[in-house]
């Protein structure tokens, strides 16, 4: 009984933080309809630099390297978007070209970091890596709380961004309608690369958070990134509320799963619900369907 | 006719040509450098990749649905044939084939379901399986498959020489580049191209675009797999997940295809006979201090052909060596079109137009008076609107009738029950005694019933012929008699000026023509016409109206939506008014248009009370 207490636990902190990485993309998505599907490789990119390399030269710690990757990570999105992503945004192929780019984006980022940084595995140690509270029997780990808690405080000042800043607004609005916008002077060039930036920066912060409890390697991006899609298509792709949902519950069937399958093989209840989802429901949980023609 | 047949087989034999060439040279090459093993460890390199990339091309470069997954494919045939090996001592040879059809097994479960989803979440449907295959093996105990060494033999494919495993390369290569030669040209790839431009016109045109997804779906798995094996047997010698299943080899694939030219027979193999040798050059050099460098190039390679250069470079030498070649023959055609025009009196006109005689006999055989089709008690909504309600029509054979009614009244919906776009949510359709209710767009098109579009569809990136014989494909399979039919139906509409122009550049007037050629080249008894005067001039309205009486003289039935009442009124036989869904009219065309609840629909209800009565 404890274990399974204990695995719904650790599915709900795990979750949370799926659902910041996944709440990115779904932003990326919703705003622009496009799929990056470099967003994995920028939170590995994010756990090695600021965490891991912050905390090794000047021992800071990694959930302050969370907010300092924020703002990084919020110009390099921007700037990848304007370098890249802009040029092929409003071309009738724009969906699968998006998904050529940032495919040959996430590969050039794990490669560059196995080159600058080596293959070799890394774990964050910190005293709190290990430790464990223990609430009546059950043991619930101290990085993936402070990780918790972290994450809701990011989501909280995402949606309060999103929605009571005008910068936000004009993002929301480019979402609906992006014709409407321009109409309405709102420079869609800045809101599309702004809303990236924002993704990226979010999903690095989510990266940053997972550092501290679990060891990556460069294509550690490989082994998250099918979460994240499963995660968005559970949320109906567009709403970051169903991101959120989507990774929590990712996050607890991955851990329950556990109970009853090989850990080498949690990633498979994952994509079981993926491929449930896109095969009988694809337009999720919260997703209206559209029409047909 | 015999003459063209051989023509034909000909010019098929001359486009194959090159790519046996191509591969004996190939062989020749290898055979002289001798049995360095560097070197002709590239070369069968360049080849693999090369096939593996043509194969990834019918799918995902012809038919346009880019399988994110493809590695799933090269990894299933590699590790069925390495299994069956190693376990089973079943000569690669036979593994070989087992492994196609386990790839294209493996491709029909996915294929089946992911085809009929679009865009995004069709590439998050294909690269998760390989995703997921990547653990499942690690888990099963088979992350690394040594090959098991039963000494050099040509039974258990394993030479010294790398020779032998170049001319299998080569063998491999050829037989993907003819498969896709032979795709290009036939009606298979024309359907494939119509699909990848729009799957709404080709569906139309009596495409089944659903299954020559899955066909060349399957094809590309099958070739991908006989690549998977000689790779792992030539090269690999241990089969690990990461190597035969890994992201590494999506990039790879595609940079090849994109760099070379997207949907080309030559460009995969161009690019890679230089980006192939690039990368391992400088793996060679800079591997053991920078063990990524190499696919840091291939991402490279892909992110900027992708934004600066899309047609890839076979695209491009293509397209400048066709503006060299074409400017005399296209010279040829505008003064054939000059002489046409000078019978024609100057101008495509509608005057020529209706001339059917084709397309008549082909088509009506059996003569009786009752109603061509008939639409009973359909009701269809979209989220608790109400489009179209109760509704029950029949409408007669051969006349030209027409549909009238206020925007949201229903009319394109009608449309697009009737030819299968929508499903009724109750109701029957039925044509010429088939009920046709459920048929998709291609299967009401066989049947007899052709469409335009309100906004107009066509193949932006095909000639005006190539369009028109997409339609023809309908009744007829064979290549050059479909490009007969499009000649002459070209001819009959005025368009053969623009013939072998791209669709992209016609004016408003010539996109109309073109889209009602297109429906009479796939021979329909029935024609859904949906506001053909959209756009056009008072004097263009007037030649289509002309245009349509004569499409009905010549014994299609024709049912017309239009705004535009006073046209209709001149042109139509039968009339038809529709508001909120509802059929509120029905009879002659005079009588419609003064049938008071008509008006009220038009102009409302105070106009009515203040004009109607007196």
């Amino acid at each position: 009984m404890e274990i399974l207490i204990e695995s719904i636990i650790s599915g709900i902190l795990i979750g949370l933080s799926y659902a910041v990485l996944a709440a990115g993309l779904a932003l990326i998505f919703g705003v622009m309809k496009i799929i990056n599907f470099a967003h994995a490789e920028f939170a590995v990119l994010a756990m090695y630099f600021p965490t891991y390399w912050f905390l090794n030269w000047w021992g800071i710690d990694p959930f302050l390297s969370a907010f300092i990757a924020l703002p990084i990570f919020l110009v390099l999105g921007y700037i990848i978007h304007r370098l890249l992503i802009e040029k092929i945004i409003g071309t009738p192929e724009a969906e699968t070209s998006t998904l050529i780019v940032t495919l040959g984006l996430s590969l050039l980022i794990s490669n560059i970091i196995l080159i600058g940084w080596s293959g070799a595995p890394r774990i964050i140690n910190q005293p709190y890596t290990m430790a464990t509270w223990s609430v009546a029997d059950v043991l619930i780990n101290r990085a993936q709380t402070y990780s918790f808690v972290i994450s809701l405080g990011l989501i909280v000042g995402l949606f309060v961004f999103l929605n009571r800043t005008f910068i936000g607004k004009a993002i929301k609005a480019a979402a609906d309608d992006p014709e409407g916008c321009a109409y309405m002077g709102i420079n869609l060039h800045f809101v599309y690369a702004l809303a990236f930036g924002l993704g990226i920066a979010v999903t690095a912060a989510g990266g940053c958070l997972m550092a501290t409890y679990r060891p990556f390697h460069p294509f550690f991006g490989e082994t998250i990134v099918i979460i994240l899609f499963a995660s968005v298509i559970l949320g109906g792709m567009t709403s970051i509320t169903g991101a959120l949902l989507g990774g929590l519950i990712i996050g607890l069937v991955q851990q329950v799963s556990v109970l009853v399958i090989p850990v080498e093989l949690q990633n498979v209840a994952v994509f079981t619900i993926l491929v449930f989802f896109l095969y009988v429901r694809p337009q999720g949980l919260l997703g209206k369907k559209g029409r047909a023609v | 006719m015999k003459t063209e047949a051989r023509q034909q087989g000909l010019s098929r034999r001359r486009n194959i040509f090159p790519i046996l060439i191509f591969c004996a040279v190939g062989a020749l090459v290898s055979y002289f450098i001798g049995p360095d093993l560097y070197t002709q460890r590239i070369l069968l390199l360049i080849i693999l990749w090369a096939a593996a990339s043509s194969s990834f091309n019918v799918i995902s470069g012809y038919a346009g649905q880019v399988v994110f997954g493809y590695m799933m494919f090269v990894g299933t045939g590699a590790y069925t044939t390495v299994l069956l090996f190693k376990f089973l001592n079943i000569s690669p040879w036979l593994g070989m084939w087992i492994g196609a059809i386990v790839a294209v097994l493996i491709a029909l479960i996915i294929g089946l379901p992911t085809l009929r989803l679009h865009g995004a979440f069709f590439a998050i449907a294909t690269i998760a399986f390989p995703l997921i295959t990547f653990p499942i093996l690690n888990h099963l105990g088979f992350e690394e498959l040594s090959i098991p060494f039963t000494g050099h033999g040509a039974s258990s494919m394993q030479f010294r020489d790398m020779r032998f495993y170049v001319f299998i390369a080569l063998t491999l290569l050829a037989l993907v580049l003819i498969t896709v030669r032979i795709i290009e040209s036939s009606r298979f790839g024309f359907a494939l191209r119509a699909l990848k431009q729009n799957e709404t016109a080709a569906e139309g045109m009596g495409v089944n675009t659903y299954w020559n997804k899955l066909a060349a779906f399957l094809l590309s798995a099958g070739l991908g797999a006989l690549m998977g094996t000689v790779y792992s047997f030539g090269l690999l010698y241990i089969a690990t997940t990461h190597a035969l299943f890994g992201l590494f080899i999506m990039v790879r694939i595609l940079s090849i295809t994109i760099v070379g030219g997207i949907a080309t027979v030559w460009g995969p193999v161009i690019a890679a006979c230089f980006l192939v040798p690039t990368g391992e050059f400088l793996n060679a050099q800079f591997g053991d201090r920078y063990p990524g460098v190499q696919d840091v190039i291939y991402g490279v390679a892909l992110i900027v052909a992708t934004l600066y250069m899309p047609e890839g470079i076979w695209g491009r030498i293509r397209r400048s060596f066709r503006a060299v070649l074409s400017k005399p023959a296209a010279s040829m055609e505008r003064e054939a079109g000059d002489e046409f025009q000078q019978k024609t009196g100057g101008k495509t006109t509608a005057r020529d137009l209706p001339r059917f005689e084709r397309i008549r006999s082909g088509t009506v055989e059996t003569y009786n008076n009752g109603p061509i089709l008939k639409i009973e008690a359909i009701d269809k909504s979209f989220g608790g609107v109400c489009a179209l309600e109760k509704m029950n029509i029949e409408i007669p054979r051969s006349k030209v009738t027409g549909i009238i009614g206020p925007n949201g009244s229903g009319k394109t919906t009608l449309f697009n029950v009737i030819n299968g776009y929508l499903t009724p949510d109750r109701g029957r359709v039925v044509f010429e005694d088939i009920d046709i209710t459920h048929f998709k767009p291609h299967a009401a098109c066989k049947v007899g019933i052709g469409r335009t579009f309100q906004v107009v569809q066509i193949f932006n990136n095909m000639t005006v012929l190539e369009n028109i014989m997409i339609g023809a494909f309908n009744r007829q399979g064979d290549v050059s008699k479909a490009g007969a039919i499009s000649e002459d139906i070209a001819h009959q509409m005025g368009l053969m000026s623009r013939a072998h122009d791209q669709a992209v550049g016609l004016t408003m007037w010539e996109t109309k023509i073109l889209e009602f050629s297109r429906a009479l080249a796939t021979e329909p008894k029935l024609l859904l016409v949906d506001e053909p005067m959209a756009g056009l001039n008072p004097e263009e309205s007037n030649r289509i109206g002309e245009m349509i009486k004569g499409i009905a003289q010549s014994g299609i039935t024709v049912i017309v939506i239009e705004h535009v009442v006073q046209s209709l009124v001149k042109i139509a036989d039968w009339m038809i008014g529709l508001d909120e869904g509802k059929k509120v009219a029905e009879g002659l065309p005079q009588e419609v248009i003064s049938n008071p609840h008509m008006i009220e629909a038009y102009l409302g209800t105070k106009w009515r009370r203040r004009h109607v009565r007196s």
